[in-house]
């Protein structure tokens, strides 16, 4: 086959190759310097400087928007908007690392290495117009996590969640591809923009075709964790190094809702003789809004309770996702509501693993909600951060969570998507009740022993005050 | 500018308190900012134009535009008074709690001083979103005033409170947001979620039948608004926060919040769903009525103080709602009266109740006994404001109820009727209460205090006289109050299925 491509297809790509060439500079140092692990501030520094300049480069993209590589990528507002997304959760991610005990150990610089390629996974993903790109940007994306989890020093969970992960995430690959093959089959293209023109035709009327559909949509729902495909996502959470799960809870979940975003845009999802698929959508996003927030309240584990909050946070993107797919090419405002909600909620999960990573002594260390006991009086500022995020996931204004969701309702009533949007106001009430219990252990209950934040880890601590402003501020300011 | 300084300048105020470094100066510079706070809330009074109905003092500028929010802050006679009220009651809750709030003082004040903000930009909010964003955000600092100074179930109180009225407060989000892609439909593609535009919509109406969107979203609104009055059943969040939360929360909480729902009633619920409300009026009319009476058996056998004035809330909230729904001049404006006033007696008795907490740490009816003896002062100052809550003529209580009842019977004779029970009932419990507390023969817990410590020391008297004042003020020279008011109750009444409010120009002109 003749591969040819022009000089703007390698600028596409050209962030890709900015992020692979520095993620292999503290590899090849430590190579030459006798497999001795260099000093991590700097193995850092220098990932972050790719990241920068990858950032740089997806900045220059506002004037070429288009498909690229011989119809393989395309850019648009989307794919720069979830680029600057992946960047931002990638460089996060990073400094929560060097600061974290899990993960900063003799391997920092492998760990480096692979979260770079996992971040240019995650690009490929959002990018990609050919669904056979996108599934080798998710392989890419999945295979530096596995490895990423089981980096941890953390000696016992973390090996049992990078199983885990792999385990079920494979089987999730495999029911995502067999469905591709059944739409590649019967459309004669993985391409999407001609997916566009086929699939309405094919859907509903070709039952091969649906159960294609069908088994690409379940593949999904296991990537995102919709119940109930989600038992994985609340032992992975918490076997995994905070920093990564961070990264897994925000990147991971971004991007898989990226490309659920882009095959519901292909019209797979609705004709006009079918409602099938949406129904058993909606049906998804109730269980899942519900059966998250519910399963979440019994949690004492902060991380845990967290997992399955990151559930639930999945249904009410799901809100959105199937306004999109309902609204067809007149989706602008529900796509923009997806894309708005899943960038506050990376921003303020992000913020709340990066406290609970601030709070760990040690590898080992597990943070409950009873350990915030007395946190008000000991860490006043670390208590108000933590407040703040719960109050933001919890969506009430004026936080940037409470924005979030005046989007995707306002998409779903838009598409009269009544009961959905009924759903979600019952289950946001619901999750507000374990959304308020660190708030009242904090402040409220009597005072006593429990975690402290590690008062050196100082880019954390920044990081952390930095989301807590924009979760609070940034909803009312764009 | 107004306005918008008023619902802001709390939350500088709230900075200065957190940047304060010693904790004795918290509560006097506490106390100093929300008089400064106050007088410069009485300004509105200089620009303010009576016998207009139009929106006044307006401020608007877009905010999120592709949802065609903004921020639009305006005032009108519905408002104007719970404006001042809650202005003038932040004052004397800060002076109310100089003893009764002893640790984190400021993080009290600064609680107090965001809620300020919020209570503010609730009652002043033209824009249904960023009116519903003041109205969720009053939720946080009440929140944290329970759960942190709260007695022995706050926390079971506060969560209760904060869950409950976020539930419905969510389902008025879904209908508002309803209401902005509706006005997108009927008024040429741009959404808006001004109240003013919402006042224009057709919103469809087929009587007799549930599934009609007019009465979908005018539940919505109600049922978020009357767990906010609250309203029977809606009114059991009441009573655990009551009496769980400190003297200044109680105070706010049964002066200013719940007029937040009576408010909604009157700004969106009436003039936005005039069909459904008025089809479904005999509903809330009987729910109403049942509430005063309810509330008012209740309270008869509480044995605790603080109870008792909560269950008397539900009582007199009832009151409120059924003159709001007799859909009349004199029930309209009765209504609006007896918000101020019930937030006046209740917020006194709440203060009374504390004061007399703090010293003998009892609020059970029968530890007392005698009390007049011991304490004169105090006795007569909650014997006014009893007064005032049993609606003795030449007291406030007196000319809302009055009101109120004039509008009931007007509208409907039974009702009227169930009404006029609630009144001798609410005598009955308070004056059975006041007896057992006041008179008969020193109790014996009450005699191993000596009486200078009970009675009211001069930080009390002052707190209390303000307070004595308008009760009499506002009994015996109610115009003074309802002149302001009037033009704004008599538009909504008339208007009611017509009604549109338009933005009153200083130069004469009323334009929209």
């Amino acid at each position: 086959m003749d591969v040819k491509f022009s000089l703007l297809d390698l600028w596409v790509v050209s962030p890709l190759i900015a992020l692979f060439l520095f993620s292999i500079i503290p590899l090849t140092v430590k190579v030459f310097n006798e497999n001795r692990e260099g000093n991590p501030f700097v193995t850092m520094s220098i990932g972050l400087l790719g990241v920068i300049l990858a950032t740089g480069l997806i900045g220059t993209y506002k004037d070429i928007s288009g498909i690229y590589f011989q119809d393989a990528l395309v850019i648009d507002g989307a794919s720069v908007w979830l680029g600057f997304l992946i960047m931002g959760v990638t460089a996060v991610t990073l400094i929560f690392s060097r600061e974290n005990m899990a993960t900063r150990n003799r391997h920092f610089s492998e760990f480096v290495f692979l979260l770079l390629n996992a971040a240019i996974g995650m690009l490929v993903v959002v990018w990609s117009n050919d669904l056979i790109i996108a599934f080798i940007g998710i392989e890419m994306m999945s295979l530096c996590l596995y490895v990423l989890i089981a980096l941890s020093s953390e000696e016992r969970l973390s090996k049992e969640s990078a199983f885990k992960y792999f385990v079920l995430s494979s089987f999730a690959s495999a029911v995502l591809l067999y469905g591709l093959a059944f739409i590649y089959g019967l459309a004669g293209t993985t391409y999407l923009h001609e997916l566009v023109n086929r699939a309405p035709d094919l859907m509903g009327h070709n039952l091969l075709f649906t159960l294609g559909v069908v088994l690409a949509a379940v593949g999904l729902a296991f990537k995102v964790a919709l119940v109930p495909f989600h038992a994985w996502a609340a032992d992975v959470y918490q076997g995994a190094p905070t920093p990564i799960t961070a990264f897994m809870a925000t990147g991971v979940k971004a991007v898989s809702f990226a490309l659920f975003l882009r095959v519901v845009l292909a019209e797979v999802m609705v004709s006009p003789e079918s409602q099938g698929l949406v129904h058993f959508l909606q049906w998804l996003a109730v269980l899942t809004m519900l059966v998250g927030n519910i399963a979440a309240i019994s949690q004492s584990h902060f991380k845990r309770m967290l997992a399955y909050s990151s559930v639930a946070h999945s249904g009410y993107v799901m809100m959105g996702l199937i306004a999109a797919g309902m609204a067809g090419p007149m989706g602008d405002l529900a796509i923009r509501s997806v894309l708005y909600y899943v960038t506050v909620y990376a921003v303020m999960t992000l913020g709340a693993f990066g406290v609970i990573s601030l709070m760990e002594k040690r590898s080992e260390s597990s943070i409950h909600i009873e350990d915030l006991r007395g946190m008000a009086q000991r860490n006043p500022w670390v208590a108000l951060f933590i407040a703040i995020f719960m109050l933001g996931l919890a969506g009430i204004p004026p936080t940037v969570g409470f924005f979030g969701k005046l989007y995707v309702f306002t998409a779903a009533l838009d598409q009269k998507l009544y009961w959905l949007v009924f759903w979600g106001v019952v289950s946001s009430a619901i999750g507000l009740y374990y959304y308020l219990r660190p708030i009242v252990v904090m402040y409220m209950e009597e005072q006593g022993e429990g975690a402290d934040a590690v008062s050196s880890r100082q880019l954390t601590s920044f990081t952390v005050a930095m989301t807590a402003l924009l979760v609070l501020f940034a909803g009312i300011l764009f | 500018m107004l306005l918008s300084a008023l619902i802001f300048l709390p939350l500088l105020y709230a900075a200065v308190i957190g940047a304060l470094p010693r904790t004795e100066w918290i509560r006097p510079t506490a106390l100093a900012l929300s008089l400064v706070h106050l007088i410069l809330g009485l300004g509105i009074f200089l620009q303010f134009e009576k016998g207009v109905a139009a929106l006044q003092l307006v401020e608007k500028t877009p905010w999120l535009e592709q949802f065609g929010v903004h921020y639009f802050v305006g005032i009108d006679g519905i408002s104007l008074w719970l404006v001042v009220m809650t202005l003038a009651l932040t004052p004397l809750v800060i002076l109310g709690s100089w003893t009764s709030i002893e640790n984190r003082t400021k993080t009290f004040h600064v609680s107090l001083f965001a809620l300020l903000t919020t209570m503010l930009g609730s009652f002043l909010a033209m824009d249904a979103i960023l009116f519903y964003i003041f109205f969720e955000a009053s939720l946080i600092p009440m929140y944290f005033m329970i759960g942190i100074w709260g007695g022995p179930r706050r926390i079971y109180a506060t969560v209760k409170f904060f869950v409950y009225t976020m539930l419905g407060s969510l389902l008025m989000l879904a209908a508002i947001i309803a209401l902005m892609l509706m006005t997108a439909h009927q008024m040429g593609g741009q959404m808006s979620a001004s109240l003013l535009d919402f006042y224009q919509l057709q919103i469809p109406f087929v009587a007799g039948e549930w599934l009609t969107t007019q009465t979908l979203l005018m539940f919505a609104f109600a049922i978020a608004f009357a767990i906010k009055v609250p309203m029977f059943p809606f009114h059991t969040w009441l009573p655990d926060a009551h009496v769980e939360a400190p003297t200044p929360g109680s105070v706010i909480l049964a002066a200013v919040m719940l007029k937040m729902g009576s408010y909604g009633f009157m700004r969106m619920a009436f003039p936005l769903f005039p069909d459904a409300i008025e089809y479904w009026a005999w509903l809330f009319v009987f729910i109403s009525a049942f509430g005063i009476v309810y509330g008012a058996l209740v309270a008869m056998v509480q044995p605790d103080i603080k109870k008792l004035v909560a269950y008397s809330s539900v009582s007199h909230m009832g009151y409120i709602m059924l003159g709001l729904f007799a859909f009349n001049i004199f029930g309209m404006t009765g209504g609006l009266y007896q918000m101020l006033n019930h937030g006046i007696s209740t917020g006194a008795l709440f203060l009374l109740v504390g004061m007399i907490y703090e010293r003998t740490h009892s609020r059970q009816i029968s530890d007392y006994g005698g009390l007049a003896q011991a304490a004169p002062w105090f006795s007569i100052v909650f014997l006014i404001v009893t007064m005032s809550s049993i609606a003795v003529p030449l007291t406030n209580g007196f000319v809302g109820e009055f009101l109120i009842l004039l509008g009931a019977f007007s509208a409907s004779k039974i009702y009227g009727a169930i009404a006029v029970t609630g009144v001798i009932l609410g005598a009955a419990y308070m004056l059975w209460m006041v007896k057992r507390v006041f008179f008969g023969p020193l109790s014996p817990m009450l005699s191993k205090y000596s009486p200078e410590k009970l009675d009211m020391n001069w930080r009390e008297k002052v707190l209390m006289a303000p307070l004595v004042v308008l009760i009499f003020w506002m009994g015996i020279l109610p115009n003074h109050f309802l002149d302001w008011s009037r033009e704004s109750l008599e538009h909504l009444v008339n208007n009611r299925y017509t009604y549109e409010l338009s933005i009153h120009e200083k130069d004469g002109h009323d334009g929209r």
